[in-house]
């Protein structure tokens, strides 16, 4: 039998279908709550911010009409939700389009090391640690793009920018990254 | 436009291990997830008494209050038009016991003229009688008559009973001592009253037996009438009438008025042309 689609449980949730929510809920909690956690670095934060983000879909099922995907409105709630977290707390550090697109230029191309390759939870703990360092907006892109599978036009979209920008972001962050697991070509 | 993902990348972001939200979160936000759609999704029977519950009880209200009135009006229309005529004597032969004399010039209207006279001894009778009485029963054949009382009061329809009895536990209105010259001819009128209980045929009714059955409503509006006037009228108009029933050369009349004005106000001073 087919799968439900994400849009479909929250409809049939919006309907009072309490089920379809679990479902869907189980289905998206651990790449949301990753991707908030790897943006904010702070597990009691990270929670805060997946409860709230969860108790807005909740309170908008009666609302929820099909658009775009479920997963590029419920990413676009985590970025607006981390937007006022950001806010509040001063961290305002998204490069603007034409920062990153002046900064992309620069980097150089980067293979990632053989011993790297072998030890994979090292490859992992620098990885974690270089994502660590990324500018906000970067590590959002990338983030999206790993843990929503979204296409660039829906990083874009989720995250309010033009797809320049969002595709920028997203080569940046993955240059940085490759730079901090490897040797340079 | 589609940038593809850096799959070694990509890999290695994987073998991170997963980071979890903890228990209780989950289980507040589906904890919270269930109560909303709790709500929303009541049986429809809840949500239906919900809306529906007050209209429908004051609907149900309105509904019984005018059904109810209405089998009371029925009740009074089927009494009244049992015998209409009958009931017309009827009420004049209450209003003017001793005295038939309404066409006579100076008179006042029957109901204007002697409205007092016949509510105590309706009462009284009530009293005897028993509220559950039928509309078609009498009290005569059980007494009525043999105390002196006017014998058409018992035939009132329970409302009217129920009003009466209201009527009496107010401050005496109207003399309770029924006039010994009038009640031989209630006790001629109400003589009759028998035949309809033995031999309802319509045609055996004689006037005073149908007023008897029909006079109920009727009669219980004209007594509430005599006695609200009688309530209303002032000893000084209730001695102008005395006077003009002297007059008139009423000896008896008046003598009957002058002690009923007298039981009724027994600290008022009569005029010297009355003691």
């Amino acid at each position: 039998m087919r799968e439900a689609s994400d849009e479909e449980l929250m409809l049939r949730y919006g309907k009072g279908d309490a089920a379809a929510f679990e479902a869907l809920y189980r289905r998206h909690r651990l790449p949301l709550y990753r991707f908030l956690l790897r943006q904010v670095g702070n597990k009691d934060t990270a929670e805060e911010l997946f409860q709230d983000l969860w108790m807005r879909v909740v309170n908008s099922r009666g609302r929820y009409e099909v658009r775009a995907k479920f997963t590029s409105w419920v990413y676009a709630i985590a970025h607006n939700r981390l937007m006022d977290f950001y806010r509040a707390n001063g961290r305002a550090s998204f490069l603007s389009h034409e920062e990153s697109e002046s900064v992309l230029e620069d980097l150089p191309a980067v293979e990632i090391a053989a011993d790297l390759r072998l030890d994979r939870k090292r490859a992992v703990e620098r990885l974690l640690a270089a994502l660590g360092e990324l500018p906000d907006a970067q590590r959002e892109a990338f983030l999206l793009q790993q843990e929503s599978e979204l296409s660039v036009e829906e990083i874009a979209a989720a995250t309010g920018v033009g797809p320049e920008t969002a595709k920028s972001r997203l080569r940046y962050a993955v240059a940085k990254l490759r730079a901090s697991l490897g040797k340079k070509s | 436009m589609i940038e593809r993902r850096d799959d070694e990348l990509s890999r290695i972001y994987r073998d991170a291990e997963g980071p979890r939200p903890a228990q209780r979160v989950d289980d507040n936000i589906l904890a919270a997830s269930q109560r909303v759609a709790g709500a929303r999704g009541r049986p429809a029977g809840i949500r239906f008494a919900r809306r529906w519950g007050t209209p429908v009880a004051l609907a149900a209200t309105v509904l019984v209050t005018f059904t109810l009135a209405l089998m009371v009006f029925e009740r009074q229309s089927g009494l009244e038009a049992t015998a209409p005529e009958a009931r017309r004597t009827d009420r004049q032969a209450k209003v003017l016991p001793a005295e038939p004399r309404a066409d006579q010039p100076g008179t006042p209207s029957p109901l204007v003229l002697r409205p007092i006279a016949p509510a105590p001894p309706i009462s009284q009778a009530l009293q005897r009688d028993p509220v559950g009485q039928g509309p078609g029963e009498s009290t005569v054949s059980r007494g009525g008559l043999g105390t002196g009382q006017p014998a058409f009061v018992p035939e009132v329809p329970r409302a009217s009973v129920v009003f009466r009895k209201r009527e009496e536990a107010k401050p005496a209105l109207a003399p309770p001592v029924a006039d010994a010259q009038s009640a031989p001819e209630l006790r001629q009128q109400a003589r009759p009253m028998q035949a309809p209980a033995a031999a309802p045929a319509a045609g055996a009714l004689s006037e005073s037996g149908a007023t008897l059955q029909g006079s109920g409503v009727t009669a219980a509006i004209a007594d509430r009438l005599a006695v609200s006037e009688a309530k209303e009228r002032t000893p000084e108009k209730w001695l102008e009438d005395i006077r003009k029933l002297r007059t008139e050369g009423k000896a008896t009349e008046v003598e009957r008025e002058l002690a009923e004005f007298r039981k009724r106000y027994p600290d008022y001073i009569l005029p010297e042309d009355l003691r």
